[in-house]
C-alpha cells in the first residue's frame, strides 16, 4: 500500500478537483469518486470511478486501492435534490464510506459537513462555536440529513481513533471554480434580498478552504472544525462588491413562494430564507490553532473571484 | 424650512467628533455589524430623543476605562432610557464611550429596526455576546430587569423587578466593574396602566403597554411625553468571586448592585422639582 493514498469524494465537484490536484502535487496518488458523471479534464492524473456513496460499487473501489486517506467531500448540499436522494447518500452513503474507510486500513479521514447545521436564526450569537448546538434542526427537517452525517462523522472520531477523523464544517464557500448555490448566486446579474433585513454574512474563498483541508489532511489532530474566511460583511454589501442589482421582497412573499414552488417540485427549502435574515457567522480560531490555518484571500477579492 | 430647523436642532459637532472618533479606531464593519460612520443617521435619532428629554447627568466621570458594565434600571415601556444613557456616554463620557446595549432577543427579527440596531452596535443579550466584547475592553450597557422592568406599569414604577443573575456572572468571570446607573422619568414618559397580555400573546411581544392617555389620545398616547430625564452614574463596583457559584452567592452580588441603583433612584425622585 502507498504510504499516501487518498480516496476523495465528490470528484466531480470544483472543490474536491481542485484539492485533488493540490495533495497530487504533495505526492499523494488520487483516487476520485463520485455519483455524478465527471464531466471535467482532470488537472492530474487519476483513476475516477462513478458510483453511488451507498451502494456496493464504492466497495470495490476501496478494496482495489485500499486507501491511507479518505477525504469525504462528497455530501450533496445541492436542496434541490430529493430528500431520499440526500438522505441515501449523505446518511447512508457516509457511513458506508466510513465504514470502508475503517474496512481497508485509512490512517486518516477528513469528512466535509456545513456551517448550514447551526441554522441562521435570530439567537445566535456571535461568533458560534464547533461545541454550540445545532439549531438548523429545530426550523427544519430537511436539513436533517446534513446534521445526521456531522452527528455520525463526531460519534465516529470517538468510537474509532484508530482512523483519525478530522470533521470541517465550512461557511458559504465561493470561487470561480464553485457550482453551489451560493457561487451561483453571486453570479446573477439581479436577485431577491429580504426587506428590512442585511445580516452579516462570511464566506470561505474556494483556495483557502483547499489549503484548510490539505493541512487537515496531512495532520492527525482529530476533532470539529469551523472553517472561515476573515472578516464578514453584510449581505447586500456583499452583493455591491459583486455588482449585483438587489430587488426588495418581504421574508413572507420569499417563504410562501418556496413553499408553492416546493409543492411542484422540489425547490429551495423555505428555512434557506433564515440565512439572509439572521446571521450565521462562526469562529475560526479552532482550526488556526491546531493546523496554522491563516485564510489568504481578502474577503471583498473572494466575492469578486466568482465572477471569474 | 423645517427640515433646516431640525437640521440645525439636532447639529452638535461633540457628536461629530465622537462618531469621528469612533470612525478612526474602527473603519469598517464588527462581526456584530456595527459600522461606525454607517451609525451616524441613527445617532442622531438617538440625538433627537436625547435633546427631546433634556437629560441631567451626573456621575459620568465614573465609567473606567476598559471593560465595563453599565448597568442602569430599566422603564418606560419603550427603550428611550437605554438610547438616553447611551448617548450620554457617548457625547459626555470622558473620553467619548460607545456602548454597546445588549437588546432583547427578539429584535433580530424587526425589519428595519435590527439593521438600524446592529449598525449603531446594538447586540443580541447573549451572554457568549456580551463576554466577547468585554473580552474586547468594550463598554456593555445592560439592563438585567429585561422586559420585566422596561413593561412595568405604573403602579410598579420605580421598584426594581427581578435582576437576572447573567451581568454578575459575566462581571465576575471577565473582571469587569459594574457601574450602577439609575435613570428618573423615564416611568412617566409612557405611563402604562396595564398589560395586555392576550394582545402580546398574538404579536408576539414580550408586553403590550395601554397607556393611561390611550382614551384621550388614542394611537398618540404611545409616544412619550417630554419628561425630563435624571441620569446619575454610580462608582464602579468590583466583585470577587467564581462566577459559576450558586444562585444564592450570586443573588447576594446581585442584590448589593440594585440597593445601589434603587437608593440612587430615592435619591434623584426626592430632589427632582418636576417630571417635565
Amino acid at each position: 500500500m502507498s504510504e499516501r493514498r487518498a480516496i476523495v469524494t465528490g470528484i466531480a465537484g470544483g472543490l474536491a478537483r481542485l484539492v485533488g490536484a493540490a495533495l497530487h502535487a504533495d505526492g499523494f496518488e488520487i483516487i476520485g469518486v463520485d455519483y455524478r458523471e465527471v464531466r471535467h479534464e482532470l488537472p492530474f492524473t487519476t483513476k475516477i470511478y462513478q458510483a453511488n456513496y451507498n451502494k456496493t460499487k464504492i466497495e470495490d473501489v476501496f478494496r482495489r486501492h485500499a486507501p491511507s486517506h479518505v477525504l469525504h467531500l462528497g455530501r450533496v448540499g445541492n436542496l434541490k435534490q430529493t430528500l431520499k436522494k440526500r438522505f441515501d447518500l449523505n446518511v447512508i452513503g457516509s457511513r458506508k464510506v466510513m465504514d470502508l474507510a475503517l474496512r481497508y486500513g485509512a490512517k486518516r479521514m477528513v469528512v466535509l459537513s456545513t456551517f448550514h447545521i447551526y441554522g441562521a436564526h435570530p439567537h445566535n450569537h456571535i461568533p458560534i462555536f464547533e461545541e454550540e448546538p445545532l439549531r438548523a434542526g429545530m426550523e427544519s427537517p430537511q436539513i436533517g440529513d446534513a446534521i445526521q452525517l456531522d452527528n455520525q462523522a463526531i460519534t465516529w472520531i470517538y468510537q474509532h481513533p484508530e482512523c483519525r477523523t478530522a470533521l470541517l464544517r465550512p461557511t458559504h464557500v465561493i470561487g470561480p471554480d464553485i457550482r453551489n448555490a451560493m457561487s451561483n448566486f453571486l453570479r446573477s446579474k439581479r436577485g431577491p434580498v429580504m426587506l428590512g433585513f442585511d445580516p452579516m454574512m462570511q464566506f470561505i474563498h474556494q483556495q483557502d478552504l483547499v489549503d484548510a483541508i490539505v493541512r487537515v489532511t496531512k495532520s492527525d489532530e482529530v476533532g470539529v472544525f469551523n472553517v472561515s474566511g476573515d472578516g464578514t460583511l453584510p449581505w447586500r454589501r456583499a452583493l455591491d462588491v459583486v455588482g449585483m442589482s438587489q430587488i426588495p421582497v418581504p421574508s413572507s412573499a420569499a417563504i410562501t413562494y418556496l413553499k408553492m414552488a416546493g409543492l411542484l417540485s422540489p425547490s429551495l427549502p423555505p428555512y434557506m430564507v433564515n440565512f439572509f435574515k439572521y446571521p450565521c457567522i462562526i469562529s475560526n480560531d479552532k482550526i488556526r490553532e491546531t493546523f496554522g490555518f491563516a485564510p489568504s484571500v481578502a474577503l471583498e477579492d473572494a466575492l469578486r473571484s466568482t465572477r471569474g | 424650512m423645517i427640515r433646516d430647523r431640525l437640521a440645525e436642532w439636532l447639529d452638535n459637532p461633540k457628536l461629530d467628533a465622537a462618531i469621528d472618533a469612533l470612525v478612526a479606531k474602527q473603519p469598517g464593519y464588527d462581526a456584530w455589524g456595527f459600522h461606525p460612520d454607517e451609525t451616524r443617521p441613527f445617532a442622531k435619532l438617538a440625538y433627537f430623543f436625547y435633546r427631546y428629554f433634556r437629560p441631567e447627568i451626573r456621575g459620568i466621570e465614573n465609567i473606567p476605562e476598559g471593560r465595563v458594565l453599565i448597568v442602569p434600571n430599566h422603564s418606560g415601556q419603550l427603550p428611550f432610557d437605554g438610547l438616553v444613557v447611551g448617548m450620554a456616554c457617548l457625547l459626555e463620557g470622558k473620553p467619548p464611550r460607545l456602548c454597546r446595549a445588549m437588546a432583547e432577543r427578539w429584535f433580530p427579527t424587526l425589519p428595519f429596526v435590527n439593521v438600524m440596531f446592529s449598525r449603531s452596535g446594538v447586540v443580541v443579550g447573549d451572554p457568549m455576546n456580551c463576554r466577547n466584547l468585554l473580552e474586547q475592553e468594550n463598554a456593555i450597557l445592560v439592563f438585567p430587569e429585561g422586559t420585566r422592568g422596561s413593561g412595568k406599569t405604573w403602579s410598579h414604577r420605580y421598584q426594581l423587578a427581578q435582576f437576572g443573575r447573567g451581568f454578575m456572572r459575566l462581571a465576575l468571570q471577565t473582571n469587569a466593574p459594574i457601574v450602577p446607573v439609575s435613570v428618573v422619568g423615564a416611568e412617566e414618559s409612557i405611563i402604562s396602566i396595564h398589560d395586555a397580555r392576550t394582545i402580546a400573546d398574538l404579536l408576539g411581544m414580550p408586553y403590550f403597554p395601554i397607556p393611561l392617555l390611550l382614551p384621550v389620545l388614542g394611537p398618540l398616547a404611545y409616544l412619550p411625553l417630554p419628561t425630563k430625564f435624571y441620569i446619575d452614574f454610580g462608582e464602579p463596583m468590583t466583585f470577587e468571586g467564581p462566577f459559576d457559584d450558586e444562585d444564592e452567592a450570586i443573588d447576594a452580588k446581585v442584590k448589593v448592585v440594585t440597593e445601589r441603583i434603587q437608593f440612587q433612584i430615592d435619591q434623584r425622585r426626592a430632589e427632582r422639582p418636576s417630571i417635565f
